[in-house]
């Protein structure tokens, strides 16, 4: 019995084996394991043996069933995952078409460089203002400490428009940011700390000034706080924005109207294609008493420094970019280089 | 200002040399701004004296020289210029010599004669552009000089970029005194000693008393006999040039050569001009003009001073003489006049005569009111050295001169202001080399010092100027970068605002590339896209655009936007998306002064975005579609999100009538979305469909904060309804009404789809409703399902007309 067992099982086997795919696999299964299956048949002779070796026969006769059964499921799973090898490889796609649907716009450079500058100033605790474009001439000259006739008003060539302010003085387009100095001081206490990014324009327009250009206006009022400070301060910042601590700071004396100690502030790269050239890229200094008398302060208490900057020329040097009238043309092969 | 090196270094020379020298300047704040040599490098050229001419044996137009060019035997050279004369001093290029544009002198036949060398025109030296002939030199120059010694030519040109405080370095003798103030170095004065009077002539000059806020002080003489044609002596002459200056003649020369050197201007006046032999100082009375010397004749406001000849005006009081009394070569009798204005009296008027002249930037600055006689004297014994001729005696008129009042300087307010400690000695030392008379007393917070201001100096008035002149002096290089402490106060925008760089990114995310415009824009724009001076008042005009097509501020983003589709359409991208964040300007009465506004101007922040083209990118696996309407709309809902807009629809100026809606949010107007009319797509030659949106800022800028709803554990029921109605019927009007009687359970009503065709009667439409009906305690039954929907299907019918579609 032992070698017809032994001969079915090797049958099945081969068989199992040569089965392509599952309903021939299945035919082949009922060839020994259906109801007239060869092992079916052989299990049916189990009854005219004699108990003592029904008990021998049934235990081989099952075990060769469970390696049939053991096959089988083998097999059925092997024909199984040939089939989904085969459809899988029918699905592949080509990985490296694009993907669909829309593309990814982007911010504005300069915008890009405003929004870094706040978030450098943010992280010291510095506010954001925001104020008007056109503006009176106390607040763009007169509360600066420039009054009218003043030779400094000659600095910068200002636009008019047509009406005026409640003081009957020709209203203006601002000159610079710090008209937001003296509106945000003047309806803060101190410590007073903030930034004031926008548009600003002047009576100029050639290869390096644009009429309509953005400045940021910084000002930290407090008992304490002195040009010393406004080195610290700036240093650390353009440190911070050009991620570099290579990078030298200079202050050199200047003269603005609404600062004094005045300082222009250059600096050079230690690396790049600028390397060791100062540039200029901020006017700053202590905030004049005169200032300070206009944000509503008693100068003998409170003394701080401003500054302001061109937000264009930090986007230049940030990014190696060389012609100013690329942030106002708005072309997509500029702006598609700066993608958020 | 401009100047030669030389010239500075003829009254202070310190140890340092040209690059160091500017340095100092630019860190002292005079920054240097340029900096170049005065001629381009040559070599090999000397002074030469041409002893013989003879004609060239070989050619008509050349001749063949013998010159003395300071060596052992005279030279031989070939000359064509046709000013060549025996005894004529001249710059010689002697074989080896170099010259400006790489030419080497050598030896050379020269139509078979030898030529030892080569005369030169002055622009064969890249002095000047005169190529007229040979430089005609000085008869006094000795042969073999160096050339380029004899006239100082390895000397450079300064430009000094001045701040408007520094009025006393508008002349050599002050940037002299601030070298020697950063140096140490002592100053050489040019002698200003009195001329006496050889003559008894004098001019009387009457002065307004009216007009002691005018003139602080008149000082004059005449000179007689001088004769207006003398030669202005070459070093005068380089000076000048050096200094950016054209020589005009000997009288005018000296009076600029004074100024510049002095910083005092003066104005000589020819004597037998001034009509009835007197002069006048007062304020300029309305209706009155001025005939000035650059041939302008002026009207006059009455905050103009003027000099007059006794009746009517002659000169622009610190601004410019008057055009009869100007000294012309026939001049032979002088009054020369040297002021003192006030800065005030001076300040601004020739800005708003559109002109400067040097005498009013300087007065406008401030000129030393100590010095009106020795820069009389000074410009005196020169005309009398050039000219010649007799002064007379000088009168000096003082009325009101500016008071020197002390100023104090607290050495503690000091250190705190600038952030280091400068002690008593430092701060003396520095008042001292500043020339500034000073004393210093112990208080109780530290060293007082008390500064009179020298009289040169119009910008020390208050205790900052000091400090600023303390830490100037001793050099800001040496100021420490101190971060400062701070008190640590949280602080960040409240949750219910959003930040304008979480909208930009939102749109960034939406394929939208952010553009920057000009706030001053086209007219045209304004009339087109906001119906500017038709239906809406006219825009803000600017009073001095630099262009016409800037000339007004714009009340809408959307000129901007379509004008950069425009630049990029043209520039073959077929798809553009770009979206503006900024200011719109208009005119409004109730607008009133506030802390964050101007009165009568309304400049809100808006949002605008445009998108042209198709909606995606031409891409492989989608099929293009031109962008519309609700495109543009699902990007404005999702930047509003999670408030909730409404859309009206409304006519536009800039839009297609039939596809543009007012924004409402929360019943208040907030913009306008819609697409482009093609009126203006066709003038604008914009070749696809172009939607746009533009919104208030502070709509997006504030949002809800969020308060969590239960979420029913139970599922939702969902019925899809489709009602057939008038095809005008706006699909909202319908939720509207939903919402406002909503049936029990239902949670939501959206429309899915909207048909109009086969099948449907015409004048009507279908629109498919999705409805959501949920229970947060139990799963709903049919029965209350079913009644639900009959009462949405009611309100639908009763409402709208709307018949259930099976």
């Amino acid at each position: 019995m032992q070698v017809e067992l032994d001969r079915i099982v090797s049958e099945a086997l081969a068989s199992f084996a040569q089965a392509g795919d599952s309903p021939r696999l299945e035919q082949d299964k009922a060839r020994f394991l259906g109801k007239t299956g060869s092992l079916t048949e052989l299990l049916k002779t189990l009854g005219k043996l004699e108990p003592s070796a029904r008990k021998e026969a049934g235990a081989a006769i099952n075990a060769a069933k469970s390696l049939i059964e053991g096959a089988l499921d083998a097999r059925r799973q092997a024909i199984a995952d040939e089939a989904l090898q085969k459809r899988l490889a029918q699905e592949t796609i080509d990985v490296s078409l694009p993907g669909r649907g829309r593309g990814q716009g982007g911010i504005h450079p300069v915008v890009r460089t405003q929004q870094r500058v706040e978030a450098i100033f943010r992280s010291i605790g510095f506010d954001i203002a925001d104020g008007p474009e056109i503006e009176t001439d106390w607040y763009n000259f007169t509360a600066l400490n420039n009054p009218e006739n003043h030779p400094a008003r000659s600095m910068q060539d200002t636009f008019y428009i047509d009406g005026c302010d409640s003081d009957g003085k020709p209203l203006l387009l601002r000159t610079h940011t710090s008209p937001m100095q003296v509106r945000h001081a003047r309806t803060h206490r101190p410590p007073i700390k903030v930034i004031a990014p926008g548009r600003t324009y002047r009576v100029d327009s050639d290869a390096t000034h644009s009429p309509m250009f953005n400045q940021v206006e910084g000002l930290w009022i407090d008992e304490d706080i002195s040009f010393a400070h406004l080195k610290g301060v700036y240093t650390n910042f353009l440190q911070t924005f050009f991620e570099t601590d290579e990078l030298k700071v200079r202050f050199r004396p200047s003269y603005f109207p609404f600062t004094e100690p005045s300082a222009e502030v250059d600096m050079a790269f230690d690396s790049g294609p600028l390397k060791g050239r100062w540039l200029e890229i901020s006017g700053a200094g202590q905030v004049h008493p005169a200032v300070i008398r206009n944000f509503g302060l008693d100068p003998e208490r409170y003394i701080g420094f401003a500054f302001g900057s061109g937000l264009e020329r930090l986007t230049m040097l940030r990014y190696g970019i060389g012609d100013l009238r690329l942030f106002f043309e708005n072309d997509l092969r500029f702006l598609q280089q700066f993608q958020y | 200002m401009q100047f030669s090196e030389s010239w500075l270094r003829s009254f202070v020379d310190p140890a340092l040399d040209s690059e160091a020298l500017a340095h100092l300047l630019t860190m002292s704040g005079l920054e240097v701004e340029e900096r170049e040599p005065v001629a381009p490098p040559f070599t090999g050229v000397v002074v030469a004296k041409v002893l013989a001419v003879v004609p060239h044996p070989n050619a008509d137009r050349l001749r063949l020289c013998t010159v003395d060019a300071g060596g052992a035997a005279p030279l031989s050279i070939v000359c064509g210029a046709p000013n060549v004369r025996e005894g004529m001093v001249v710059p010689c290029a002697t074989v080896g010599a170099s010259l400006p544009g790489g030419l080497k002198i050598k030896r050379a036949a020269v139509r078979n004669v030898d030529s030892e060398g080569m005369l030169c025109s002055a622009r064969e030296l890249g002095l000047s552009e005169d190529a007229a002939g040979l430089m005609d030199l000085p008869a006094v120059l000795v042969p073999g000089t160096p050339f380029r010694e004899a006239f100082d030519l390895d000397d450079m040109k300064l430009v000094i970029k001045l701040t408007p405080n520094r009025a006393d370095c508008l002349s050599l003798h002050g940037l002299a005194r601030e070298v020697s103030a950063l140096t140490g170095c002592a100053v050489t004065l040019p002698s200003c000693a009195p001329v006496p009077a050889a003559i008894e002539d004098r001019l009387p000059v009457s002065i307004d008393p009216a007009a002691h806020d005018l003139c602080g002080r008149f000082s004059g003489r005449v000179i007689r006999g001088a004769d207006a044609r003398a030669a202005t002596p070459d070093w005068i002459k380089q000076r000048l040039e050096r200094a950016g200056q054209r020589p005009i003649s000997a009288l005018v020369d000296i009076s600029n050569y004074v100024m510049l050197e002095l910083g005092q201007p003066s104005h000589v006046f020819d004597l037998d001009r001034i009509r009835n032999g007197r002069l006048g100082v007062r304020w300029a009375r309305t209706g009155e003009k001025a005939a000035l010397l650059n041939d302008a004749t002026i009207d006059l406001a009455p905050d103009f001073g003027v000099i007059t000849d006794g009746d009517e005006p002659e000169a622009i009081a610190g601004i410019m003489g008057g055009g009869r009394t100007a000294v012309s070569l026939d001049t032979r009798n002088v009054y020369v006049e040297s002021a003192f204005w006030w800065p005030a009296a001076i300040a601004g008027r020739a800005r708003r005569l559109n002109f400067t002249t040097e005498a009013a930037h300087r007065f406008e600055r401030g000129v030393d009111f100590s010095r009106t006689v020795d820069c009389l004297e000074r410009i005196t014994s020169l005309i009398l050295a050039v000219c010649g001729g007799a002064a007379g005696p000088i009168d000096d008129q003082v009325l009101a001169l500016p008071a020197r009042a002390p100023v104090r300087l607290r050495a503690a307010r000091c250190n705190r202001v600038i952030g280091m400690a400068f002690d008593r000695e430092s701060i003396g030392r520095t008042f001292d080399r500043l020339g500034f008379q000073w004393t210093a007393t112990a208080g109780s917070d530290g060293d007082v010092f008390t500064v009179i201001p020298p009289a040169f100096r119009f910008d020390l008035a208050i205790e900052e100027d000091l400090i600023e002149e303390v830490v100037r002096i001793h050099g800001y290089d040496d100021l420490p970068a101190i971060p400062p402490a701070s008190v640590a106060w949280m602080r960040v925008l409240p949750e219910t605002r959003r930040s304008a760089d979480a909208v930009r990114a939102a749109l960034a995310g939406r394929d939208y590339f952010e553009a920057l415009n000009f706030g001053f824009v086209d007219p045209r724009w304004e009339a087109d896209f906001a119906a500017a001076g038709t239906d809406a008042p006219a825009p803000i005009a600017l009073v001095n655009p630099i262009a016409s097509q800037l000339a007004v501020m714009r009340s809408t983003l959307i000129g901007g936007l379509i004008a950069n589709v425009q630049h990029n359409v043209n520039r073959r991208q077929p798809r553009v998306r770009l979206f503006e964040l900024g200011r719109v300007f208009r005119r409004d009465p109730a607008v009133a002064d506030g802390p964050l506004s101007v009165a009568g101007i309304d400049q809100p922040m808006r949002l605008a975005a445009i998108a042209h083209g198709d909606v995606d990118p031409e891409q492989w696996g989608v099929k293009p579609r031109p962008v519309d309407f609700y495109d543009i709309k699902a990007d404005l809902e999702a930047i509003l999100a999670p408030r909730v807009a409404r859309f009206e629809q409304a006519p536009h100026p800039a839009l297609h009538p039939g596809r543009s809606a007012r924004v409402i949010l929360d019943g208040q107007a907030i913009g306008w979305i819609g697409e482009l009319h093609p009126r203006w797509q066709q003038r604008y030659e914009l070749p696809a469909a172009t939607a746009v949106f533009e919104i208030d800022w502070m709509a997006v800028a504030s949002r809800a904060l969020p308060s969590a709803a239960e979420v029913s554990k139970f599922p939702p029921v969902r019925r899809d309804l489709a009602f057939v109605v008038e095809r005008d019927m706006p699909a909202r009007a319908l939720v509207d009404s939903v919402m406002a009687d909503l049936p029990p359970f239902v949670e939501g009503f959206e429309v899915f789809d909207s048909y109009a065709g086969a099948g449907i009667e015409s004048g009507k439409k279908s629109l498919a409703f999705r409805v959501l009906l949920q229970d947060t305690r139990k799963t709903l039954t049919d029965v209350e399902v079913d009644s639900s929907i009959a009462r949405l299907v009611e309100i639908i019918a009763t409402r709208h007309d709307g018949r259930l579609r099976q």
